[in-house]
């Protein structure tokens, strides 16, 4: 049996309940925002421990401010993550399920890494939560939480990595007498310059969120402009530094990838590298009023990462393309019905997603003390829809209970 | 196939089986909590009750920090354990449920959302808006489990499925609406445990007090109707499966039921006798206890579950060594037990491509690979194995040496708990071989 045979003859029988092409974009989508709230924890608590160390008064008010927003982003990261995680499955599944079997102490121990990052997390903004917010920071946890991250990030690197390079999945797990290794204690796959671009990143982006966060808070009267001015500031330089070392690396990672796979002359990738340079240019052109330009440049960010993640999608695609996969090729068994079940109520989440956000953006806007007022109809309409959906699907269940005697 | 992870003694389902039931402390907490929660708030704002709010906020903390994380980790856990313990078994349910494990993530998406700005918003919004948020982690919450029900409901009874390959015909099987109704009680018994654990510690007593008992209330409403659904749950189970749990197949379903059934009435006696009678005894410590016997409760039901689908992973159509059963027409998916019987698994196995099976050494390599792929999910290797030992198994049986075992594999099938074996007689030979150089298990 070939290495081609093999990885299509793992495919599941069941096929894909949709074209391949639209969970290919679900996956690319769902990371970009997953990827991005990463990269605010790991850039959030290197900041943070950077600030306390270095950054005066002022920056250590930051710290305090970013180890609030690690809990909250590490949180909702995780939840993000389960889309990308859902979809690799049902179109890559040979190549992530082999390399997590392969590597499976390393997959269980992924999850002891995120849930020491959260509780570290927690531990360092609930430490230094009380007291003067410009005093000095205790900063074990936040160092436990940076290494948990850290942890995590290699962990999956590597899941990702093995997952890629099939042809040596044989030799790394056949021992030398010819058994079968079945530990899951080893890993393999590393490559360094691929990490780093993840890590790089994450300055890139807690640069623009920091940015964002003084713009966010110029209304409130209890924030010193004097303060917001200094995360402004050192946010633009970080998001300016940060996106250059991540081009940098970024190029490292390219000159990993074998050549035969023709990834540089790709047009997503050239979309990619043009679409840093704009940003770059950008936040290079944003240096004396940062605050101003918030709004751009995340939108410019939050593109650079998406067409980077498509871009990462296309390698994915090459390399298992030489061993003679392709989603594409999924056997369809369509099913309008449960399809039609998510896309309605991804619309109506996002109708219902307004009522909380709604909610965070005013009251973060308005100083601690006063009372914000919510337009009555939002809430009534969130609440009116989620028991819509209810009814809807139980109502459909009881027919179909009926219909195929499954009640009563 | 891919590759095997072996986890010594207690193999790598027992991994699934305890992250699983973990995880449904904090899942049924998240789910069921802000009922509660509403219930308070509610009173709070109708009653204009200020000295509520403290519960409020306590009560949401440790949701936030307890059921988010460990929730939605331990979630992530079972995907990640079934992925490294059952890639074919996750990977056919994924396949089938994908988009209803994606609605399930939107809703989980609103959870998030709604419970953090719920919490940092107490005092900060009009109180009517806070209470809708509540509400909406509610629903929110609470229809997550209206989903995942479908699909766990799917792996034990997959109804109609397996005539149409409908994700509906699957989704609302036979046993869906009993466990549902069984997993909204007892969520409101879990939330009720939490809620007078952290009403016990408020530093007004009074109220501290009225809050236990309100809870406690919740928790027996739903602890009764919790039981009375279970019964409901039991009576739907299909014949096969009563047979094994309760006329001799399989005697530890019958014990793992007793196990549940007595740790819910000890939380149902905490809840009358610490909740109702003397609320000012209840506490952080009792809390603890009366939850790790709930655990211990939760372990036995899920065990049952998972023991009651025998010898399946998914009910009717994939074994528990992830080798499909039978043929399912409306996906063109081919039964593997008849294809292997034909053409064998070893010629098949790529992590076998290199062994030559003249040699003595190989076949024994070879014959280790197909007992770790065929049986390894379920049983454990070692004689002291915890975790149905082979070693053992067959030496109670009487087949120790190789070609008994490999006659042995045949009448696999006689046993309603165990899947035909789905192999050729070179398998057979090969995996016999094997077995016979385990130490013996018997007396």
């Amino acid at each position: 049996m070939d290495l081609a045979q093999f990885l299509n003859g793992m495919r599941d029988p069941s096929g894909v309940p949709f074209f391949p092409v639209v969970f290919q974009f679900l996956m690319v989508l769902t990371f970009t925002l997953h990827i991005v709230c990463v990269n605010v924890v790991v850039g959030g608590l290197a900041i943070s421990i950077w600030e306390a160390w270095k950054g005066g008064p002022y920056g250590r008010r930051l710290a305090r401010g970013l180890a609030k927003a690690s809990t909250i982003i590490l949180s909702v990261a995780i939840v993000l993550g389960v889309a990308p995680l859902l979809f690799v499955q049902v179109i890559y599944d040979p190549f992530w399920y082999a390399s997590n079997t392969m590597s499976a102490i390393w997959a269980m121990l992924f999850l002891v890494w995120v849930c020491t990052a959260f509780y570290a997390a927690y531990g360092f903004y609930l430490g230094n939560k009380k007291g003067d917010a410009y005093g000095e920071l205790k900063l074990f946890w936040a160092y436990v939480a940076f290494g948990a991250m850290a942890l995590a990030g290699i962990t999956i690197h590597t899941l990702t990595m093995e997952a890629l390079l099939p042809d040596m999945w044989h030799k790394w797990l056949i021992d030398g007498n010819g058994a079968l290794l079945t530990g899951g204690a080893r890993f393999h796959g590393m490559a360094l310059g691929r990490l780093l671009h993840f890590f790089m990143a994450s300055f890139a982006v807690t640069g623009v969120y920091m940015i964002l966060y003084a713009w966010y808070f110029s209304p409130r009267p209890d924030m010193e402009p004097e303060y917001l001015a200094y995360v402004a500031k050192k946010g633009v330089n970080i998001a300016l530094y940060g996106t250059l070392l991540a081009a940098a690396t970024g190029f490292w990672w390219a000159g990993e990838v074998p050549e035969s796979l023709g990834f540089l002359s790709n047009p997503v990738f050239l979309l990619s590298v043009l679409a840093a340079v704009i940003f770059i240019l950008y936040l290079a052109n944003s240096q004396n009023d940062p605050a101003n330009h918030a709004i751009p440049i995340t939108v410019l960010l939050l593109i650079t990462v998406f067409v980077m993640s498509y871009a990462r999608e296309i390698l994915r695609m090459k390399y298992v393309g030489a061993f003679d996969y392709s989603i594409f090729a999924y056997k369809l068994n369509l099913s309008w019905g449960s399809t039609l079940l998510f896309f309605a109520t991804f619309v109506l989440g996002l109708v219902v997603l307004y009522f909380p956000l709604l909610c965070a953006f005013k009251t973060g806007r308005t100083e601690p003390g006063k009372v914000v007022v919510i337009p009555e109809k939002v809430g009534s309409l969130a609440n009116i829809l989620l028991v819509g959906w209810f009814i809807v699907v139980a109502g459909l269940g009881i027919i179909i209970s009926f219909k195929n005697g499954t009640l009563p | 196939m891919y590759p095997f992870w072996e986890v010594p003694l207690v193999t790598s389902g027992m991994i699934i089986a305890f992250i699983a039931s973990f995880h449904i402390l904090p899942s049924h907490l998240a789910t069921g909590a802000f009922w509660f929660n509403a219930y308070i708030e509610r009173e709070a704002v109708k009653k204009d009750r200020p000295e509520l709010y403290d519960f409020l906020s306590r009560f949401t903390l440790l949701i936030l920090i307890f059921c988010f994380v460990i929730g939605s980790i331990t979630g992530v856990g079972i995907w990640f354990s079934a992925t490294v313990a059952s890639p074919r078994g996750i990977s056919g349910l994924i396949h089938n449920y994908v988009w209803g494990w994606a609605t399930e993530w939107v809703f989980f998406f609103l959870e998030i959302a709604t419970i953090y700005v719920y919490y940092y918003t107490l005092g900060r919004i009009d109180k009517e808006s806070h209470l809708k948020l509540g509400v909406a982690y509610a629903l929110a919450a609470w229809i997550s489990m209206v989903i995942i029900t479908g699909i766990l409901g799917f792996m034990l009874t997959s109804g109609k499925w397996i005539e149409t390959g409908g994700f509906f015909d699957g989704f609302f099987n036979q046993t869906y609406w009993p466990q549902l109704f069984v997993r909204t009680s007892m969520m409101l018994g879990i939330a009720g445990i939490y809620a007078t654990i952290v009403a016990s510690r408020m530093k007004n007593k009074a109220v501290g007090q009225e809050i236990v008992r309100k809870a406690s209330l919740w928790g027996i409403a739903g602890m009764v109707f919790g039981a009375i659904f279970t019964l409901w749950y039991l009576f739907k189970l299909p014949e096969s499966v009563k047979d094994m749990a309760f006329h001799g197949g399989l005697p530890y379903l019958k014990t793992l039921l007793c196990v549940a059934a007595i740790a819910y009435f000890i939380v149902l006696l905490y809840f009358i006798i610490f909740g109702l009678i003397r609320p000012q005894m209840a506490g952080t410590v009792t809390g603890i206890i009366i939850l790790l016997v709930l655990f211990i409760g939760i372990g036995a039901g899920e065990g049952f579950r998972e023991g009651a689908r025998r010898p399946y992973i998914i009910s009717q159509y994939m074994y528990g060594n992830q080798i499909i059963a039978r043929d399912v027409p409306a996906l063109g998916v081919k039964s593997e037990v008849a294809k292997y019987q034909e053409k064998g698994i070893t010629k098949s196995l790529y992590w076998a491509k290199h062994l030559d099976l003249d040699r003595a050494e190989d076949r024994i390599k070879a014959g280790r690979m197909l007992a770790l792929f065929l049986c390894g999910n379920c049983h454990s290797f070692e004689v002291n194995g915890i975790i149905r030992p082979l070693p053992s198994l067959l030496s109670r049986v009487g087949v120790e040496e190789a070609e008994d075992i490999a006659g042995f594999m045949d009448a696999l099938g006689d046993y309603p708990y165990m899947p035909e074996f789905p192999g050729n007689d070179l398998d057979k030979e090969l995996i016999g071989e094997y077995l016979a150089t385990l130490p013996k298990g018997g007396e």
